[in-house]
């Protein structure tokens, strides 16, 4: 009796999970009835739009206009709205849907995009953008210096904005044409540009804002005025971008850009399914690869990987707050000294990315390949310096995120090699939400184990991180001449100068006084099947999938 | 009849209220901000504040819990946290997927069970049973994390049979929609599958010691007719009572085919939220299955009565 019971039961219960489910509101995910395709545009004329580099294309294969690739993506896009957008793995999207003001080039270079050029006036507080002519939304509606405004405005007034802090310098935008915007500034802010670049630079149409309402930030269709357009967005499942014919880009030659007609992204967690997926032809592209699985994709002969140094960092993050063992800050400094760098890159990254010390990478126009203060690992000067602090060996705990086998095995290195020193660190497992909080909160007794994806200018490396009370800054370090000189190089106007006070907080914060132990600068990876072409990675890792094509 | 359903419906509503209590107060109790977890890389105290704002979640608990409570009487579940999609509207996108997983498994592992099961009764000791056997052990022991990827490297690596992942729907193209169910239906229903030989083989033999078939053989029935209309009709009581208790299993083994093969079922949703603490999304999968199972117990006790008349719930006390 009892088991019939309970058999009935079971079956009922998914049935009525159905039922009960369907009063709470059905799917959509289909673009809006309403809108349609914008008119077509006449090209723009030849010379007007920056020309893109397009890299050499395999020999052999003839590359052909058109065609769909499927990119495998290590996350489910979270919001299509750049002024929510808090993942990075979002902006994988956002590059291929939006336009944003300015943008670089493979080499790190700001370059117009939707601003054809800008003038700073000499205080170095007012910033006149020159805007692109012509240019038109996916859904019909015009791009210009009133949209600008409006975009601008939106994100930097709106209470949940999450481009609201990068913003904060901006004290408003004027409309002084059509075609022209100028940006007020409350004090010279140098890093705006590489702001403008991304999420806070990005231009999305009014009308479909307001058309979407709350529900845009998931269905943000024909919203961008950039190469593809996004059409579908299953969530969890896949995401549809097709070909915006009237996009203004071209590539070196003055052929239309975008080749391909559509993109297919598609979430996989799983590095080793991503991966599977390009091997049996799933999938074209990817640009998060496993380190474990580099040297496999390197020899396999249907794949092509490519990788140039990243802006990403690894480090361990002390709690400097009073109370705290490493409020001591000769501690921090010992570990960085015990710290072999090249063997973690070796052993636990399998020999992806380089030996780093600090926050400033090989792609910042403020690096210095000679600034190598803990090139060899000491662990008896490391031992020295524990001892003269005197208050006997160093433990700490060590919180590490779980459910990732490789960040575990890092630890144990890095634990090993502390031991050296005779510094013992414990190594304790947290779900990344708490480890998060933790951190937020100040309250973690030794350190955490937390990278950085990194930012095409130093100073969204570095600013955030080393400066009194900033929000990332959860060692809780304060150092009056760092934040002096971090200041200093945003007020400036020339990359000399910038770099120079770079290079001086750089000295402080990773050598005399240091805020954490750095180790490593990531890469930045592209691996897609040899079928691809016209595509290389980017330092900060984001594909621009208008110029890749596929072979015949 | 109807005395006794209004009764137990009435029952219902305080039990109801404690499953609220508990899926509200069971995720507040864990360690983690959702806030702060979905925040990515902007930690603006300001900012991260106004999102706290926007979500209620600023207010003090007993105050979040009757908002959450009155919109749920009203059928609206919130907005998740991590995708800002609403949450009934995630769930009922998701449930198909789910749905058309777990029959798959199940049909599988009924029909592959029942035929193997039978052969492997008729064929005792043969090499057939050992083969069988030998699956149903493996079947057991092996974990699905496992068999998934395991049967990923083969069919879509090495033989190129299948795709290694993905959902493509039913409705929209039925031959890409079994290419990609294979996979993840072998895994899911590989336990259950193994157990389902195993109970019709050990019934089926147990059934054929019994007098009535050895009667039914004696007056000169063919050996086809003794097995289907006698031996597997008695045999597969057992069975399906088993059966009818895989389907909670199932459910609970899609969570992790699910996130081997990208599937974007329910599953799926609950695991990402739960890491998360996306508190909407799990507050509301928990009480759906909580009173899916409620619901689903009155309907039995329904059916029960008028399968069977002598089961009489106006004498109930």
């Amino acid at each position: 009796m009892t088991t019939r019971r309970e058999f009935l039961t079971s079956l009922l219960s998914a049935g009525a999970m159905g039922l009960i489910v369907a009063c709470g509101g059905g799917a959509a995910n289909q673009p809006p009835a309403s809108a349609t395709n914008p008119p077509a545009q006449p090209a723009a004329p030849a010379g007007a739009a920056p020309t893109q580099a397009a890299p050499a294309q395999a020999a052999g294969k003839a590359a052909a206009a058109g065609g769909t690739l499927t990119f495998v993506l290590e996350n489910d896009v979270i919001d299509f709205d750049p002024m929510l957008s808090r993942a990075f793995v979002d902006r994988n999207a956002h590059y291929q849907i939006y336009d944003s003001l300015v943008r670089v080039d493979p080499t790190g270079k700001i370059i117009p995009w939707l601003a054809e050029k800008w003038d700073t006036s000499t205080d170095g507080k007012q910033v006149t953008f020159t805007l692109r002519k012509n240019v038109k939304y996916h859904d019909g509606t015009v791009f210009d210096a009133e949209s600008v405004k409006w975009n601008i405005d939106r994100y930097r007034t709106t209470d949940a904005s999450a481009r609201k802090g990068e913003l904060a310098p901006v004290a408003g935008v004027d409309v002084v044409d059509a075609s022209t915007a100028r940006f007020n500034l409350q004090t010279p802010f140098s890093p705006l540009y590489s702001l403008l670049v991304d999420r806070a630079g990005m231009m999305v149409s009014r009308k479909a804002v307001e058309a979407a309402g709350e529900d845009f930030t998931r269905k943000a269709f024909k919203a961008g005025t950039g190469p593809f357009v996004l059409t579908e967005a299953v969530k969890d499942d896949h995401i549809t971008l097709e070909k915006n014919p009237d996009w203004w880009g071209q590539d070196n030659a003055g052929n239309k850009l975008p080749r391909l007609d559509k993109i297919i992204i598609r979430p996989i967690t799983n590095s080793d399914v991503r991966l599977t997926n390009l091997r049996t032809g799933d999938a074209q592209f990817a640009n998060n690869i496993a380190p474990k699985d580099v040297a496999t994709v390197k020899n396999d002969s249907t794949l092509a990987y490519k990788e140039i140094p990243g802006l990403s960092y690894g480090s361990l993050v002390p709690n400097r707050k009073e109370g705290f063992v490493f409020n001591e800050g000769r501690y921090v400094k010992a570990i960085s000294m015990a710290l072999d760098r090249q063997e973690l890159i070796d052993k636990a990254f399998f020999g992806v990315g380089t030996v780093g010390y600090g926050t400033i990478a090989h792609a910042h126009f403020a690096f210095d390949a000679n600034f190598k203060p803990f090139e060899k690992p000491d662990p008896e000067a490391a031992k020295a310096l524990v001892s003269a602090v005197g208050k006997g060996p160093l433990s700490f705990e060590f919180l590490v995120p779980s459910g990732d086998p490789a960040l575990l095995q890092q630890a144990q290195l890095i634990q090993a090699q502390l031991r050296k020193a005779d510094i013992d660190a414990q190594i304790a497992q947290l779900e990344f939400a708490q480890i998060l909080k933790q951190q937020s909160d100040h309250v973690f007794k030794g350190i955490t184990y937390v990278g950085w994806s990194g930012r095409i200018d130093p100073d969204g490396n570095t600013y955030d991180f080393n400066y009194t009370g900033r929000p990332l800054n959860d060692s809780s370090y304060s150092n009056p001449d760092v934040d002096k000189l971090l200041d200093e190089q945003r007020a400036a106007s020339d990359e000399a100068t910038r770099k120079t006070a770079l290079r001086k907080a750089e000295q402080i914060f990773v050598v005399d006084d240091p805020s954490r132990a750095w180790f490593r600068f990531g890469v930045a990876q592209q691996l897609t099947s040899t079928k691809v072409q016209g595509l290389a990675p980017y330092a900060d890792q984001i594909p621009r999938l208008q110029l890749a094509s596929l072979a015949k | 009849m109807t005395r006794y359903i209004i009764r137990r419906v009435v029952l219902m509503v305080p039990v109801a209220f404690l499953v609220t209590v508990i899926a509200f107060g069971l995720l507040r109790l864990a360690p983690g901000d959702p806030v702060l977890t979905f925040s990515g890389d902007v930690r603006d105290p300001e900012i991260l504040n106004a999102m706290r704002h926007s979500l209620g979640l600023d207010q003090p608990l007993p105050v979040q819990y009757v908002a959450w409570l009155g919109r749920t009487v009203q059928g609206d579940f919130g907005r998740s946290i991590r995708t800002h999609q609403r949450v009934g509207e995630a769930i009922v996108e998701r449930l198909p997927a789910t749905l058309e997983l777990t029959g798959a498994a199940l049909l599988f592992s009924v029909t592959v069970g029942l035929i193997v099961g039978t052969l492997s009764a008729l064929n005792r000791n043969s090499a057939l049973d050992l083969l069988a056997t030998s699956l149903t052990i493996a079947g057991v022991s092996i974990p699905n994390f496992f068999l998934g990827v395991m049967l990923i490297l083969i069919f879509s690596l090495l033989l190129r049979v299948f795709p290694p992942g993905g959902y493509a729907p039913l409705i929209d193209d039925p031959l890409e929609n079994l290419r990609r169910i294979v996979l993840p239906a072998l895994t899911l229903s590989a336990a259950t599958l193994a157990v389902n030989m195993r109970q019709v083989r050990s019934s089926l033999l147990d059934v054929f010691s019994q007098d009535y078939i050895r009667t039914a053989r004696a007056k000169g029935l063919g050996e086809n007719a003794v097995i289907v209309k006698h031996a597997l009709k008695n045999g597969l009581i057992p069975v399906v009572t088993i059966v009818g208790l895989q389907v909670g299993a199932l459910i609970e083994g899609a969570i992790i085919t699910e996130q081997i093969f990208f599937w974007p079922g329910v599953g799926k949703l609950v695991v990402d939220s739960l890491l998360g603490r996306d508190y909407p999304v799990v507050q509301a999968t928990v009480l759906i299955s909580a009173l899916s199972y409620m619901l689903s117990t009155l309907l039995v006790d329904i059916v029960y009565g008028w399968l069977d008349p002598r089961i009489s719930y106006s004498k109930a006390r």
